[in-house]
């Protein structure tokens, strides 16, 4: 089947049941993704499918036909940070680094459909993603530096 | 001073939020094998039967290991130090956690390996198992532990950790009220969100490179050259990427049997755990039982304490014995109280080993004495922020084990909390300071443990 991952399309040989995360891990060798508890539970495996933040642990890539995918490798380049990861960088929004990826891409997916959020909108918007180094505080304050940067 | 109160950018910080980090899963080796393992499924129980053939000769399975391929199979992580090993690394007789190693399979993939696991044949003796430190200190109670169910190990072949510190009897006969407590705080999974992760490459030169999310990369390459029996310079390690530790990637989780299944295989083995097995069978921090007796004035001075410390080991030593040597140091907190019993026990119990976990046995003590200075304060009705700038570490005090502070903070935390919140001091407690003590606040029972600063 064919599927498109950051903007480039991949004939994937994987089985039709193999998770989304699979595939871009060991397919693909798209490491950002991560396998935090593979039960949908802690968020470290989110990417974006036609924009919209999914648990890639749980979706069988058989579901996935034509879909649009994205990564954090597809957002920006270090040369090139998107906003949301410069001001996850600039703010101390990241720690270890584990949960980063799919932190960084629900905020991205976030701030295209609200550029304004509130911070109740973020809260919500995060209730899927564990940190266990930060605390939160840092992250939530990356994403409103985000949404400044985006406004700007 | 270039860093202090600058915000400098993370060296990592860049790799971090664009996803290239390498964390040991990320990193790709070709003809990398998985590894899955046979755990115990009982908490206690002796093994009675182990058959690995079958799985041996499934096809897509490259190494089978169990104790027989450990050359040192039981190595503590105090051995260094000289202390008798109590853990083997795979399971030989007796199992005393459920979620104990038996044997280990590296395969083609994880199903393979999964189904490896399922193919060989073990049987169990079950046994009582015990999950209460109370119970497991009783004189009757079933013996789980080769060395009985406490560490005998300490120092001069105590049993137990032990301080003895100016004259306790003295101190309870002079006091005005005893008030007793008593403190259990619960065991904690450090749930780091990279589980326990270990890939064992093997060399053409005939070394092993492993990469390991470890918090102690060089205690860890320590633990694998002694299971192997092999000079370090036969290892290299590659860490420094830990995807969350707190504590929980101290002790060595996967190293060593991916090493075994990389030398008996010939091919790079990685081992990444379940979150399921990260909750059933990592180490987490200790249980703790601490009771705690103190003799006070009626005007606030703590002139003795006694103290009773029971630490849940789990089924193993590992690094408890220092756990709670440590907390034993820290058992009055921030506040010097001259005249001391203590006594601290590292139970084993049917439960996973315990380790370090943000402050390794100092937390959970540290949580006790706060608690028990406040009920000191509630029970004589006085101020507890005044009670605990009464009894503050000061400058030339000395702790439980006679080191003398020369930098102590607790003067100005306490009075910067009262502040904060706006809580109101009397004149002599604002102005405290942490200088050495003198007139009103040198009463008697403080000049026998004053250390000298000037040896500092």
């Amino acid at each position: 089947m064919k599927l498109n991952v950051n903007g480039r399309e991949h004939e994937v040989e994987s089985a039709p049941l193999t998770p989304l995360l699979d595939v871009l891990r060991e397919e693909l060798t798209l490491t950002s993704p991560k396998a935090g508890c593979l039960q949908g539970g802690c968020g470290a495996c989110t990417v974006l499918v036609d924009g919209q933040p999914v648990r890639s642990c749980l979706l069988p890539v058989a579901a996935l036909n034509g879909a649009e995918v994205t990564t954090l490798e597809g957002i920006g380049t270090p040369e090139r940070l998107a906003p949301v990861q410069a001001a996850f960088y600039e703010q101390y929004g990241s720690q270890c680094g584990f949960c980063t990826p799919g932190i960084l891409l629900a905020t991205h997916a976030l701030l295209e459909r609200n550029p304004k959020p509130d911070r109740a909108d973020i809260e919500a918007a995060l209730s899927g993603h564990v940190c266990r180094c930060t605390g939160y505080v840092k992250i939530l304050a990356s994403v409103e530096a985000a949404a400044g940067k985006e406004a700007t | 001073m270039k860093a202090v109160g600058a915000r400098l950018p993370r060296y990592d910080g860049v790799a971090h939020v664009t996803g290239r980090s390498t964390f040991v899963d990320d990193v790709r080796i070709p003809g990398t094998l998985a590894v899955k393992a046979l755990r115990s499924p009982v908490d206690h129980g002796r093994i009675t039967g182990l058959d690995t053939t079958k799985a041996e000769s499934m096809s897509g399975v490259h190494a089978v290991v169990t104790h027989k391929d450990v050359p040192l199979n039981s190595y503590g992580h105090l051995s260094a130090l000289g202390i008798p090993a109590d853990e083997p690394l795979l399971a030989e007789e007796d199992v005393r956690y459920k979620g104990q190693p038996i044997a280990a399979v590296a395969a083609e993939d994880e199903e393979t390996a999964l189904a490896a696991i399922e193919a060989i044949q073990l049987d169990l003796e079950e046994r009582p198992a015990l999950f209460d430190m109370r119970k497991a200190a009783d004189p009757d109670a079933p013996v789980i532990h080769q060395w009985g169910n406490w560490y005998p190990h300490f120092e001069a072949g105590f049993d137990r950790r032990q301080i003895r510190k100016g004259d306790v009897d003295a101190a309870f006969d002079a006091a005005d009220l005893i008030v007793s407590g008593v403190y259990r705080p619960a065991a904690i999974e450090q749930c780091p969100l990279e589980t326990q992760t270990g890939l064992a490459v093997p060399e053409p030169n005939g070394r092993l490179t492993i990469y390991s999310c470890t918090q102690a990369l060089y205690f860890s390459m320590g633990v694998v050259a002694a299971h192997l029996q092999w000079p370090l310079n036969k290892l290299k390690f590659v860490g420094g990427t830990v995807g969350g530790g707190f504590g929980g990637k101290v002790d060595t989780a996967t190293e060593t049997i991916c090493a075994l299944l990389a030398l008996k295989s010939g091919r790079p083995a990685k081992w990444r755990w379940t979150r399921e097995e990260e909750f059933l069978c990592s180490s987490t921090r200790a249980a703790w039982h601490i009771e705690i007796t103190d003799a006070v004035s009626k005007d606030g001075w703590i002139l003795g304490r006694k103290t009773l410390t029971l630490h849940d080991a789990g089924a193993y030593a590992r690094f408890s014995p220092y756990g709670v040597t440590k907390h034993s140091f820290h058992h009055t907190g921030a506040y010097s109280i001259p005249n001391l019993f203590f006594d601290g026990y590292c139970i084993f119990t049917n439960r996973s080993p315990t380790s370090a976990m943000r402050g390794y046995g100092v937390t959970s003590v540290s949580f006790a004495t706060e608690m028990h200075v406040s009920r000191v304060a509630a029970v004589l009705g006085i101020d507890p922020f005044e009670l605990r700038l009464k009894n503050a570490n000061r400058i030339g005090d000395t702790s439980p084990n006679w080191v003398t502070y020369t930098d102590p903070s607790t003067v100005p935390t306490i009075q910067a909390i009262a502040e904060a919140i706006g809580h109101e001091l009397p004149a002599e407690y604002r102005t405290a300071t942490r200088d050495q003590r003198e007139g009103a606040w040198l009463p008697e029972h403080l000049v026998a443990q004053l250390g000298s600063v000037e040896a500092h």
